[in-house]
Protein backbone atom coordinates (compact mmCIF):
# COMPACT_ATOMS: atom_id res chain seq x y z
CA UNK A 1 0.00 0.00 0.00
CA UNK A 2 1.08 3.65 -1.09
CA UNK A 3 1.15 5.06 2.43
CA UNK A 4 -0.13 8.90 2.74
CA UNK A 5 3.29 10.02 3.37
CA UNK A 6 4.76 8.24 0.15
CA UNK A 7 1.71 10.19 -1.54
CA UNK A 8 2.05 13.20 -0.05
CA UNK A 9 5.94 13.37 -1.06
CA UNK A 10 5.12 12.32 -4.47
CA UNK A 11 2.39 15.05 -4.86
CA UNK A 12 5.39 17.19 -3.90
CA UNK A 13 8.48 16.81 -6.33
CA UNK A 14 4.95 16.77 -8.87
CA UNK A 15 4.07 20.16 -7.65
CA UNK A 16 0.68 19.13 -7.24
CA UNK A 17 -2.02 19.79 -4.51
CA UNK A 18 -4.47 16.96 -3.89
CA UNK A 19 -8.27 17.47 -3.05
CA UNK A 20 -9.55 15.66 0.38
CA UNK A 21 -11.14 13.24 -2.00
CA UNK A 22 -8.24 12.66 -4.09
CA UNK A 23 -5.59 12.00 -0.92
CA UNK A 24 -8.34 9.53 0.53
CA UNK A 25 -8.71 7.52 -3.05
CA UNK A 26 -5.59 7.92 -4.99
CA UNK A 27 -3.47 5.28 -2.38
CA UNK A 28 -5.49 2.42 -3.07
CA UNK A 29 -5.69 3.05 -6.91
CA UNK A 30 -2.17 3.96 -7.04
CA UNK A 31 -1.17 0.95 -5.76
CA UNK A 32 -3.23 -1.08 -7.69
CA UNK A 33 -1.69 0.53 -11.05
CA UNK A 34 2.04 -0.27 -9.47
CA UNK A 35 0.78 -3.88 -9.18
CA UNK A 36 0.16 -3.94 -12.21
CA UNK A 37 3.25 -2.89 -13.79
CA UNK A 38 4.98 -4.76 -11.41
CA UNK A 39 4.72 -7.42 -14.17
CA UNK A 40 7.67 -5.85 -15.43
CA UNK A 41 10.23 -7.38 -12.99
CA UNK A 42 9.65 -10.56 -14.35
CA UNK A 43 11.31 -8.97 -17.51
CA UNK A 44 14.78 -11.05 -16.99
CA UNK A 45 17.64 -8.22 -16.97
CA UNK A 46 19.01 -8.37 -20.60
CA UNK A 47 21.49 -5.59 -20.68
CA UNK A 48 22.60 -6.32 -24.11
CA UNK A 49 19.18 -5.45 -25.27
CA UNK A 50 19.93 -1.65 -26.94
CA UNK A 51 17.48 1.04 -25.68
CA UNK A 52 16.80 3.39 -28.14
CA UNK A 53 16.15 1.70 -31.83
CA UNK A 54 15.82 4.62 -33.75
CA UNK A 55 18.88 6.87 -33.66
CA UNK A 56 19.25 10.32 -34.61
CA UNK A 57 22.47 11.79 -35.73
CA UNK A 58 23.86 14.93 -35.58
CA UNK A 59 24.46 15.86 -38.68
CA UNK A 60 20.25 15.93 -39.52
CA UNK A 61 19.82 18.40 -36.96
CA UNK A 62 18.82 21.75 -38.48
CA UNK A 63 20.69 24.54 -38.26
CA UNK A 64 21.19 26.51 -35.17
CA UNK A 65 19.95 30.09 -36.98
CA UNK A 66 18.22 33.41 -34.86
CA UNK A 67 15.08 33.72 -36.72
CA UNK A 68 13.47 37.12 -36.27
CA UNK A 69 10.25 36.60 -34.56
CA UNK A 70 6.97 38.70 -34.21
CA UNK A 71 7.54 39.45 -30.40
CA UNK A 72 3.92 40.58 -30.29
CA UNK A 73 2.25 37.30 -31.06
CA UNK A 74 4.79 35.29 -29.23
CA UNK A 75 4.07 37.43 -25.73
CA UNK A 76 0.78 37.48 -26.56
CA UNK A 77 -0.39 34.71 -23.77
CA UNK A 78 2.13 35.54 -21.77
CA UNK A 79 2.48 39.11 -20.54
CA UNK A 80 1.46 42.03 -18.19
CA UNK A 81 2.78 45.29 -19.71
CA UNK A 82 5.81 43.46 -21.35
CA UNK A 83 7.02 41.37 -18.34
CA UNK A 84 6.12 37.90 -17.41
CA UNK A 85 5.09 37.95 -13.85
CA UNK A 86 6.06 35.36 -11.33
CA UNK A 87 5.54 34.21 -7.53
CA UNK A 88 8.04 35.50 -5.18
CA UNK A 89 10.90 33.54 -4.58
CA UNK A 90 10.46 33.68 -0.53
CA UNK B 1 -28.65 12.10 -55.25
CA UNK B 2 -26.55 11.75 -51.57
CA UNK B 3 -27.43 14.67 -49.00
CA UNK B 4 -24.76 17.24 -49.13
CA UNK B 5 -24.02 16.38 -45.32
CA UNK B 6 -23.04 13.10 -46.27
CA UNK B 7 -20.83 13.26 -48.56
CA UNK B 8 -16.95 12.09 -48.40
CA UNK B 9 -13.94 13.99 -48.78
CA UNK B 10 -13.35 13.76 -52.58
CA UNK B 11 -17.04 14.05 -53.20
CA UNK B 12 -17.00 17.36 -51.70
CA UNK B 13 -14.11 18.44 -54.37
CA UNK B 14 -15.33 16.71 -57.02
CA UNK B 15 -19.14 18.48 -56.41
CA UNK B 16 -17.47 21.79 -55.99
CA UNK B 17 -15.04 21.64 -58.73
CA UNK B 18 -18.38 20.85 -60.84
CA UNK B 19 -20.34 23.78 -60.09
CA UNK B 20 -22.96 21.30 -58.14
CA UNK B 21 -23.08 23.70 -55.10
CA UNK B 22 -20.57 25.79 -53.41
CA UNK B 23 -18.15 25.85 -50.62
CA UNK B 24 -20.33 28.14 -48.72
CA UNK B 25 -23.11 25.88 -49.21
CA UNK B 26 -21.49 23.10 -48.25
CA UNK B 27 -20.16 25.25 -45.16
CA UNK B 28 -23.55 26.05 -44.02
CA UNK B 29 -25.46 22.66 -44.24
CA UNK B 30 -22.65 20.81 -42.12
CA UNK B 31 -23.46 23.83 -39.59
CA UNK B 32 -27.33 22.89 -39.83
CA UNK B 33 -25.92 19.25 -39.14
CA UNK B 34 -24.66 20.67 -36.23
CA UNK B 35 -27.20 22.72 -34.72
CA UNK B 36 -29.42 19.54 -35.41
CA UNK B 37 -27.37 16.73 -33.22
CA UNK B 38 -24.35 18.87 -31.45
CA UNK B 39 -26.90 18.96 -28.27
CA UNK B 40 -26.71 15.37 -28.34
CA UNK B 41 -23.60 14.22 -28.97
CA UNK B 42 -21.02 17.20 -27.51
CA UNK B 43 -17.87 16.61 -29.82
CA UNK B 44 -17.03 20.13 -30.41
CA UNK B 45 -14.80 22.64 -27.66
CA UNK B 46 -14.90 25.57 -29.35
CA UNK B 47 -16.61 25.96 -33.40
CA UNK B 48 -15.20 29.12 -35.21
CA UNK B 49 -18.29 29.01 -37.85
CA UNK B 50 -17.16 32.82 -39.04
CA UNK B 51 -13.48 31.42 -39.63
CA UNK B 52 -14.92 28.44 -41.41
CA UNK B 53 -17.52 30.62 -43.61
CA UNK B 54 -14.78 33.40 -44.59
CA UNK B 55 -12.69 30.30 -45.68
CA UNK B 56 -15.52 28.86 -47.71
CA UNK B 57 -15.48 32.42 -49.53
CA UNK B 58 -12.48 32.47 -50.21
CA UNK B 59 -12.67 28.87 -52.53
CA UNK B 60 -15.39 30.00 -53.94
CA UNK B 61 -14.15 33.33 -55.55
CA UNK B 62 -11.47 31.26 -56.46
CA UNK B 63 -13.74 28.55 -58.16
CA UNK B 64 -15.45 31.47 -59.99
CA UNK B 65 -12.35 32.80 -61.33
CA UNK B 66 -10.90 29.80 -62.55
CA UNK B 67 -8.01 29.68 -59.94
CA UNK B 68 -6.28 26.34 -58.63
CA UNK B 69 -7.73 25.17 -56.07
CA UNK B 70 -6.16 22.68 -53.21
CA UNK B 71 -6.65 18.51 -52.81
CA UNK B 72 -8.87 19.22 -50.11
CA UNK B 73 -10.76 22.72 -51.14
CA UNK B 74 -13.87 23.26 -49.20
CA UNK B 75 -13.44 19.62 -47.28
CA UNK B 76 -14.27 20.38 -43.60
CA UNK B 77 -12.13 19.48 -41.15
CA UNK B 78 -12.27 19.29 -37.08
CA UNK B 79 -9.05 19.35 -35.44
CA UNK B 80 -8.43 17.20 -31.96
CA UNK B 81 -7.92 20.24 -29.14
CA UNK B 82 -4.54 19.26 -28.01
CA UNK B 83 -3.46 20.20 -31.63
CA UNK B 84 -2.48 23.77 -32.22
CA UNK B 85 -4.20 26.66 -34.25
CA UNK B 86 -3.21 30.10 -34.88
CA UNK B 87 -5.52 32.22 -32.94
CA UNK B 88 -8.03 29.59 -31.73
CA UNK B 89 -7.95 28.74 -28.62
CA UNK B 90 -6.35 25.07 -27.44
CA UNK B 91 -7.34 23.59 -24.73
CA UNK B 92 -6.69 20.08 -24.55
CA UNK B 93 -10.22 19.51 -22.48
CA UNK B 94 -8.33 20.86 -19.47
CA UNK B 95 -8.68 23.50 -16.95
CA UNK B 96 -4.96 24.15 -17.53
CA UNK B 97 -5.17 25.79 -20.96
CA UNK B 98 -8.48 27.29 -20.57
CA UNK B 99 -7.33 30.67 -22.15
CA UNK B 100 -4.49 29.63 -24.02
CA UNK B 101 -4.21 30.71 -28.10
CA UNK B 102 -2.04 29.53 -29.54
CA UNK B 103 0.50 31.98 -31.65
CA UNK B 104 1.34 29.11 -34.43
CA UNK B 105 0.14 26.76 -36.28
CA UNK B 106 1.08 23.16 -35.68
CA UNK B 107 2.78 21.90 -39.56
CA UNK B 108 -0.14 19.72 -39.77
CA UNK B 109 -2.03 22.65 -39.91
CA UNK B 110 -0.43 24.85 -41.86
CA UNK B 111 -0.26 21.60 -44.36
CA UNK B 112 -4.22 21.18 -44.37
CA UNK B 113 -4.55 25.14 -45.12
CA UNK B 114 -2.90 25.09 -48.05
CA UNK B 115 -4.68 21.82 -49.26
CA UNK B 116 -7.67 24.20 -49.01
CA UNK B 117 -9.14 22.15 -45.85
CA UNK B 118 -11.79 24.38 -44.34
CA UNK B 119 -10.98 24.12 -40.14
CA UNK B 120 -14.47 24.48 -38.60
CA UNK B 121 -13.46 23.67 -34.99
CA UNK B 122 -11.67 22.15 -32.24
CA UNK B 123 -12.87 18.50 -30.99
CA UNK B 124 -12.97 17.18 -27.33
CA UNK B 125 -10.78 14.63 -25.55
CA UNK B 126 -9.63 13.09 -22.65
CA UNK B 127 -7.65 15.73 -20.76
CA UNK B 128 -4.23 15.98 -22.33
CA UNK B 129 -4.96 12.54 -24.37
CA UNK B 130 -5.19 10.49 -21.52
CA UNK B 131 -7.75 8.40 -21.61
CA UNK B 132 -10.41 6.19 -23.80
CA UNK B 133 -13.77 7.36 -23.38
CA UNK B 134 -13.56 11.56 -23.41
CA UNK B 135 -15.08 11.02 -19.62
CA UNK B 136 -11.75 12.58 -18.16
CA UNK B 137 -12.26 16.08 -20.40
CA UNK B 138 -12.82 18.90 -18.30
CA UNK B 139 -15.66 20.24 -20.64
CA UNK B 140 -18.05 17.21 -20.88
CA UNK B 141 -18.14 14.06 -21.92
CA UNK B 142 -18.50 12.94 -26.11
CA UNK B 143 -21.39 10.75 -26.60
CA UNK B 144 -21.38 7.86 -29.36
CA UNK B 145 -23.34 8.95 -32.10
CA UNK B 146 -24.34 5.53 -32.41
CA UNK B 147 -25.53 4.94 -29.20
CA UNK B 148 -26.13 7.76 -26.74
CA UNK B 149 -25.80 6.11 -23.49
CA UNK B 150 -22.13 4.89 -24.84
CA UNK B 151 -18.81 6.22 -24.87
CA UNK B 152 -17.01 7.37 -28.17
CA UNK B 153 -13.57 5.93 -27.11
CA UNK B 154 -11.17 7.85 -26.33
CA UNK B 155 -8.88 9.74 -26.15
CA UNK B 156 -9.90 11.28 -29.94
CA UNK B 157 -13.68 10.80 -29.19
CA UNK B 158 -14.58 14.38 -30.36
CA UNK B 159 -12.64 13.57 -33.72
CA UNK B 160 -14.70 10.24 -33.86
CA UNK B 161 -18.14 10.81 -32.83
CA UNK B 162 -17.56 14.47 -35.30
CA UNK B 163 -17.23 12.02 -38.61
CA UNK B 164 -19.39 9.53 -38.00
CA UNK B 165 -22.44 12.19 -37.04
CA UNK B 166 -21.45 13.78 -39.84
CA UNK B 167 -20.58 16.86 -37.93
CA UNK B 168 -17.44 17.13 -40.32
CA UNK B 169 -16.15 15.44 -43.30
CA UNK B 170 -12.26 14.29 -41.91
CA UNK B 171 -11.28 15.02 -38.36
CA UNK B 172 -7.14 15.02 -37.52
CA UNK B 173 -6.64 13.01 -34.50
CA UNK B 174 -3.47 12.06 -32.19
CA UNK B 175 -2.78 8.45 -31.05
CA UNK B 176 -0.48 7.61 -28.06
CA UNK B 177 -1.62 4.57 -27.21
CA UNK B 178 -4.73 3.98 -29.69
CA UNK B 179 -6.10 8.09 -29.35
CA UNK B 180 -7.29 7.51 -32.87
CA UNK B 181 -8.43 3.41 -33.44
CA UNK B 182 -10.13 3.40 -30.27
CA UNK B 183 -12.89 5.86 -31.16
CA UNK B 184 -12.81 4.69 -35.13
CA UNK B 185 -13.79 1.40 -33.79
CA UNK B 186 -16.53 2.77 -31.18
CA UNK B 187 -17.64 4.96 -33.53
CA UNK B 188 -17.68 3.01 -37.00
CA UNK B 189 -15.04 5.24 -38.98
CA UNK B 190 -11.56 4.38 -40.21
CA UNK B 191 -8.82 5.97 -38.52
CA UNK B 192 -4.80 5.72 -39.11
CA UNK B 193 -1.64 5.82 -36.21
CA UNK B 194 1.15 6.68 -38.86
CA UNK B 195 4.28 4.97 -38.89
CA UNK B 196 6.70 6.90 -35.99
CA UNK B 197 8.11 9.75 -37.92
CA UNK B 198 5.97 9.57 -41.09
CA UNK B 199 3.73 12.87 -39.66
CA UNK B 200 5.29 15.92 -37.98
CA UNK B 201 4.59 16.38 -33.96
CA UNK B 202 5.56 19.97 -34.18
CA UNK B 203 2.77 21.89 -32.73
CA UNK B 204 0.82 18.61 -31.29
CA UNK B 205 0.78 19.72 -27.33
CA UNK B 206 2.85 16.85 -25.91
CA UNK B 207 1.84 14.20 -23.62
CA UNK B 208 4.24 11.06 -24.43
CA UNK B 209 6.44 12.18 -27.25
CA UNK B 210 7.77 9.10 -28.07
CA UNK B 211 4.93 7.30 -28.34
CA UNK B 212 2.43 9.68 -30.23
CA UNK B 213 1.71 10.62 -33.77
CA UNK B 214 -1.19 12.98 -35.50
CA UNK B 215 -3.73 10.94 -38.15
CA UNK B 216 -6.83 11.07 -39.92
CA UNK B 217 -10.02 9.82 -38.58
CA UNK B 218 -12.28 9.43 -41.97
CA UNK B 219 -15.47 7.89 -43.52
CA UNK B 220 -13.76 6.17 -46.53
CA UNK B 221 -10.44 4.79 -46.97
CA UNK B 222 -9.99 7.45 -50.42
CA UNK B 223 -10.06 9.94 -48.18
CA UNK B 224 -7.98 8.93 -45.43
CA UNK B 225 -5.79 8.66 -48.27
CA UNK B 226 -5.76 12.04 -49.46
CA UNK B 227 -5.12 13.05 -46.27
CA UNK B 228 -2.37 11.49 -44.95
CA UNK B 229 -0.21 12.11 -47.95
CA UNK B 230 -0.62 15.99 -47.09
CA UNK B 231 0.14 15.48 -43.64
CA UNK B 232 2.89 13.30 -44.10
CA UNK B 233 6.57 14.46 -44.82
CA UNK B 234 9.94 15.75 -43.07
CA UNK B 235 9.62 18.98 -40.95
CA UNK B 236 12.86 20.64 -40.18
CA UNK B 237 10.51 21.92 -36.71
CA UNK B 238 10.15 17.63 -35.78
CA UNK B 239 13.60 16.11 -35.75
CA UNK B 240 11.61 12.28 -35.48
CA UNK B 241 10.04 13.50 -38.85
CA UNK B 242 11.05 11.44 -42.22
CA UNK B 243 10.42 11.46 -45.71
CA UNK B 244 8.15 8.79 -47.15
CA UNK B 245 6.60 7.73 -50.11
CA UNK B 246 2.90 8.92 -50.83
CA UNK B 247 0.36 6.05 -50.32
CA UNK B 248 -1.91 5.51 -53.63
CA UNK B 249 -5.42 3.89 -54.07
CA UNK B 250 -4.07 0.59 -55.40
CA UNK B 251 -5.48 -0.85 -59.04
CA UNK B 252 -5.51 -4.43 -57.99
CA UNK B 253 -4.64 -5.98 -54.84
CA UNK B 254 -1.18 -8.20 -54.44
CA UNK B 255 -1.46 -11.24 -52.21
CA UNK B 256 -0.93 -10.49 -48.40
CA UNK B 257 0.15 -12.66 -46.03
CA UNK B 258 -1.83 -12.38 -42.91
CA UNK B 259 -1.33 -13.39 -39.36
CA UNK B 260 -4.14 -13.40 -36.68
CA UNK B 261 -2.26 -12.39 -33.39
CA UNK B 262 -3.86 -15.50 -31.04
CA UNK B 263 -3.48 -13.32 -27.78
CA UNK B 264 -5.50 -10.51 -29.07
CA UNK B 265 -7.97 -13.15 -29.44
CA UNK B 266 -7.83 -14.99 -26.47
CA UNK B 267 -8.35 -12.17 -24.81
CA UNK B 268 -11.68 -10.40 -26.16
CA UNK B 269 -15.40 -10.41 -26.36
CA UNK B 270 -17.05 -13.53 -27.79
CA UNK B 271 -18.76 -10.87 -30.40
CA UNK B 272 -15.55 -9.10 -31.74
CA UNK B 273 -13.53 -12.42 -31.98
CA UNK B 274 -16.51 -13.33 -34.12
CA UNK B 275 -16.28 -10.69 -36.24
CA UNK B 276 -12.40 -11.12 -36.91
CA UNK B 277 -12.99 -14.72 -37.76
CA UNK B 278 -15.46 -13.04 -40.18
CA UNK B 279 -12.76 -10.88 -41.13
CA UNK B 280 -10.26 -13.12 -41.63
CA UNK B 281 -12.78 -15.04 -44.14
CA UNK B 282 -13.21 -11.79 -46.07
CA UNK B 283 -9.01 -12.09 -46.45
CA UNK B 284 -9.22 -14.95 -47.76
CA UNK B 285 -12.14 -14.44 -50.20
CA UNK B 286 -9.70 -11.82 -51.40
CA UNK B 287 -6.75 -13.85 -52.72
CA UNK B 288 -5.21 -13.43 -48.51
CA UNK B 289 -3.97 -16.70 -46.68
CA UNK B 290 -4.79 -16.04 -42.69
CA UNK B 291 -2.95 -17.83 -39.79
CA UNK B 292 -2.42 -17.73 -36.43
CA UNK B 293 1.20 -16.15 -34.89
CA UNK B 294 1.91 -15.32 -31.25
CA UNK B 295 3.73 -12.35 -29.64
CA UNK B 296 5.80 -13.90 -27.00
CA UNK B 297 6.76 -10.15 -25.34
CA UNK B 298 3.09 -8.84 -25.52
CA UNK B 299 1.80 -9.50 -21.94
CA UNK B 300 4.10 -6.92 -21.08
CA UNK B 301 3.18 -4.57 -23.53
CA UNK B 302 0.43 -2.64 -21.72
CA UNK B 303 2.73 -2.29 -18.01
CA UNK B 304 5.34 -0.82 -20.57
CA UNK B 305 2.91 1.16 -21.75
CA UNK B 306 1.73 2.78 -18.80
CA UNK B 307 4.98 3.00 -17.60
CA UNK B 308 6.68 4.96 -20.54
CA UNK B 309 3.83 7.23 -21.11
CA UNK B 310 3.75 8.35 -17.44
CA UNK B 311 7.10 8.85 -16.99
CA UNK B 312 6.78 11.19 -20.21
CA UNK B 313 3.84 12.70 -19.24
CA UNK B 314 5.24 13.75 -15.84
CA UNK B 315 8.01 15.36 -17.48
CA UNK B 316 6.01 17.03 -20.24
CA UNK B 317 3.19 18.58 -17.89
CA UNK B 318 5.67 19.97 -15.87
CA UNK B 319 5.84 23.03 -18.04
CA UNK B 320 2.16 24.46 -16.62
CA UNK B 321 2.82 26.83 -13.82
CA UNK B 322 0.78 29.17 -15.19
CA UNK B 323 3.01 31.73 -15.90
CA UNK B 324 3.81 31.19 -19.79
CA UNK B 325 0.12 30.09 -20.86
CA UNK B 326 -2.56 29.05 -18.36
CA UNK B 327 -5.52 30.20 -17.39
CA UNK B 328 -7.36 32.87 -15.08
CA UNK B 329 -5.28 32.45 -11.53
CA UNK B 330 -3.73 35.33 -9.96
CA UNK B 331 -0.54 34.87 -8.44
CA UNK B 332 -1.48 37.43 -5.43
CA UNK B 333 0.73 36.80 -2.55
CA UNK B 334 1.38 33.31 -2.92
CA UNK B 335 5.09 32.26 -2.52
CA UNK B 336 6.95 30.62 -5.67
CA UNK B 337 6.51 26.68 -4.43
CA UNK B 338 2.83 27.60 -3.17
CA UNK B 339 1.58 28.74 -6.29
CA UNK B 340 2.65 26.48 -8.68
CA UNK B 341 1.30 23.04 -6.38
CA UNK B 342 -2.06 25.41 -6.05
CA UNK B 343 -2.25 25.86 -10.01
CA UNK B 344 -1.67 22.91 -10.75
CA UNK B 345 -4.38 21.09 -8.31
CA UNK B 346 -6.38 21.96 -11.32
CA UNK B 347 -5.78 18.66 -13.14
CA UNK B 348 -7.98 16.68 -13.98
CA UNK B 349 -7.78 12.95 -11.91
CA UNK B 350 -6.27 10.87 -14.32
CA UNK B 351 -4.13 13.54 -15.46
CA UNK B 352 -2.31 13.75 -11.57
CA UNK B 353 -2.67 9.84 -11.66
CA UNK B 354 -0.23 9.89 -14.10
CA UNK B 355 1.71 12.67 -13.51
CA UNK B 356 2.07 10.80 -9.94
CA UNK B 357 2.79 7.48 -11.08
CA UNK B 358 5.31 8.96 -13.52
CA UNK B 359 7.41 10.77 -10.81
CA UNK B 360 7.14 7.24 -8.99
CA UNK B 361 8.97 5.18 -11.74
CA UNK B 362 11.63 7.90 -12.65
CA UNK B 363 12.33 8.11 -8.81
CA UNK B 364 15.78 6.92 -7.87
CA UNK B 365 15.56 3.14 -6.69
CA UNK B 366 12.40 2.49 -8.95
CA UNK B 367 13.85 3.64 -12.45
CA UNK B 368 15.80 0.26 -13.02
CA UNK B 369 12.76 -1.54 -11.53
CA UNK B 370 10.39 -0.09 -14.08
CA UNK B 371 11.51 2.66 -16.49
CA UNK B 372 14.18 0.77 -17.82
CA UNK B 373 12.55 -2.86 -17.96
CA UNK B 374 9.82 -0.55 -20.27
CA UNK B 375 12.55 0.85 -22.38
CA UNK B 376 13.81 -1.98 -22.90
CA UNK B 377 10.68 -4.40 -23.38
CA UNK B 378 10.01 -1.61 -25.82
CA UNK B 379 12.76 -2.76 -27.75
CA UNK B 380 12.46 -6.77 -27.52
CA UNK B 381 8.48 -5.69 -28.92
CA UNK B 382 9.89 -4.54 -31.97
CA UNK B 383 12.43 -6.67 -32.78
CA UNK B 384 10.06 -9.48 -32.24
CA UNK B 385 7.12 -7.60 -34.29
CA UNK B 386 10.08 -6.92 -37.32
CA UNK B 387 10.75 -10.52 -37.41
CA UNK B 388 7.27 -11.48 -37.64
CA UNK B 389 7.01 -8.49 -40.48
CA UNK B 390 9.63 -10.50 -42.81
CA UNK B 391 7.17 -13.60 -42.80
CA UNK B 392 3.87 -11.54 -42.90
CA UNK B 393 2.49 -8.50 -44.52
CA UNK B 394 -0.09 -7.50 -42.05
CA UNK B 395 -0.88 -8.51 -38.52
CA UNK B 396 -4.35 -8.30 -37.49
CA UNK B 397 -6.51 -8.71 -34.26
CA UNK B 398 -9.63 -6.53 -32.95
CA UNK B 399 -8.89 -2.76 -32.35
CA UNK B 400 -10.50 -2.80 -28.93
CA UNK B 401 -11.18 -6.14 -27.03
CA UNK B 402 -14.53 -5.05 -25.55
CA UNK B 403 -18.28 -3.34 -27.24
CA UNK B 404 -18.54 0.74 -27.02
CA UNK B 405 -19.61 0.39 -23.02
CA UNK B 406 -21.50 2.54 -21.22
CA UNK B 407 -20.81 5.70 -19.17
CA UNK B 408 -19.38 5.20 -16.01
CA UNK B 409 -18.57 1.86 -16.15
CA UNK B 410 -14.97 2.04 -15.70
CA UNK B 411 -13.97 5.60 -14.55
CA UNK B 412 -13.49 4.74 -10.84
CA UNK B 413 -11.36 1.92 -11.62
CA UNK B 414 -8.32 3.16 -13.53
CA UNK B 415 -6.83 -0.69 -14.10
CA UNK B 416 -10.16 -1.93 -15.96
CA UNK B 417 -9.96 1.40 -18.05
CA UNK B 418 -5.96 1.11 -18.99
CA UNK B 419 -6.88 -2.82 -20.24
CA UNK B 420 -9.23 -1.37 -23.05
CA UNK B 421 -5.77 -0.42 -24.57
CA UNK B 422 -4.34 -3.77 -24.60
CA UNK B 423 -4.59 -4.24 -28.10
CA UNK B 424 -3.62 -0.59 -29.48
CA UNK B 425 -0.65 0.03 -27.34
CA UNK B 426 1.30 -2.66 -29.35
CA UNK B 427 1.56 -0.33 -32.59
CA UNK B 428 2.72 2.73 -30.59
CA UNK B 429 5.40 0.92 -28.43
CA UNK B 430 7.10 -0.71 -31.77
CA UNK B 431 6.29 2.54 -33.77
CA UNK B 432 4.75 0.62 -35.87
CA UNK B 433 1.26 1.76 -38.36
CA UNK B 434 -1.84 1.05 -37.51
CA UNK B 435 -5.32 1.47 -38.90
CA UNK B 436 -9.09 0.79 -37.60
CA UNK B 437 -11.17 -0.89 -39.37
CA UNK B 438 -15.19 -0.89 -39.21
CA UNK B 439 -16.05 -4.93 -39.51
CA UNK B 440 -19.22 -5.41 -38.44
CA UNK B 441 -22.18 -4.14 -35.24
CA UNK B 442 -22.78 -6.46 -32.38
CA UNK B 443 -26.34 -4.83 -31.03
CA UNK B 444 -26.56 -1.71 -32.76
CA UNK B 445 -22.87 -1.42 -31.42
CA UNK B 446 -19.83 -1.11 -33.64
CA UNK B 447 -16.73 -3.60 -34.03
CA UNK B 448 -13.59 -2.16 -35.59
CA UNK B 449 -10.96 -4.44 -37.01
CA UNK B 450 -7.09 -4.08 -36.51
CA UNK B 451 -4.54 -3.60 -39.27
CA UNK B 452 -0.66 -3.30 -38.71
CA UNK B 453 2.41 -3.49 -40.94
CA UNK B 454 6.15 -2.72 -40.46
CA UNK B 455 7.31 0.55 -40.10
CA UNK B 456 6.43 2.82 -43.71
CA UNK B 457 3.97 -0.23 -44.59
CA UNK B 458 1.06 2.55 -44.78
CA UNK B 459 0.50 0.91 -48.45
CA UNK B 460 -0.30 -2.44 -47.34
CA UNK B 461 -2.64 -1.23 -44.86
CA UNK B 462 -4.69 0.94 -47.36
CA UNK B 463 -4.19 -2.08 -49.69
CA UNK B 464 -6.28 -4.44 -47.51
CA UNK B 465 -8.79 -1.93 -46.18
CA UNK B 466 -9.75 -0.70 -49.67
CA UNK B 467 -10.23 -4.04 -50.73
CA UNK B 468 -12.25 -4.68 -47.35
CA UNK B 469 -14.39 -1.67 -47.66
CA UNK B 470 -15.39 -2.46 -51.19
CA UNK B 471 -16.97 -5.99 -49.45
CA UNK B 472 -17.98 -5.38 -46.48
CA UNK B 473 -21.01 -3.26 -46.13
CA UNK B 474 -21.13 -1.45 -43.04
CA UNK B 475 -23.66 1.55 -42.17
CA UNK B 476 -21.82 5.04 -42.90
CA UNK B 477 -24.86 7.19 -40.53
CA UNK B 478 -26.36 6.35 -37.10
CA UNK B 479 -30.16 6.37 -37.64
CA UNK B 480 -30.22 7.35 -33.96
CA UNK B 481 -29.60 10.91 -34.61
Amino acid sequence: MISKEELEHLAQISRINLTDHELQKFPTQLEKTIEYIDILEQLASDDSVTLDLQELKFEELRKDEIKVSDEKQLCKNITEDGFLRGPKMK
Amino acid sequence: MTRLDELLAYEVVEGLTEGQFTAEDYVTTILKRIEKVEPKVHSFITLDTDGALSSAKIIDKKLKEKEAIGQLAGVIVGIKDNISTQGIRTTCASKILENYVPTYDATVIKSLKESGAILLGKLNLDEFGMGSTTEYSRYQPTRNPWNLDCVPGGSSGGSGAAVAAGECTIALGSDTGGSIRCPSSFCSVIGLKPTYGRVSRYGLISYANSLEQIGPICRSVRDLVIMLNIISGKDTFDNTSMPSNPISIPKRLNKLNVGIIKELITGSDQEVTKSVYFASEKFKEIGCPCEEVSIKNLHYALPSYYTLASAEASSNLARYDNLRYGFDYSIGEYKWDTYFSNVRENFGEEVKRRILIGSYVLSSGYYGKYYLKARRLRSLLRLELLELFKKYDLLIGPTMPILPFKFGEKIDDPIKMYLVDINTVIANLAGIPAISLPIGFSNGLPIGLQLMAAPFGEQKLIDASYELEKIINIPRRPNSI
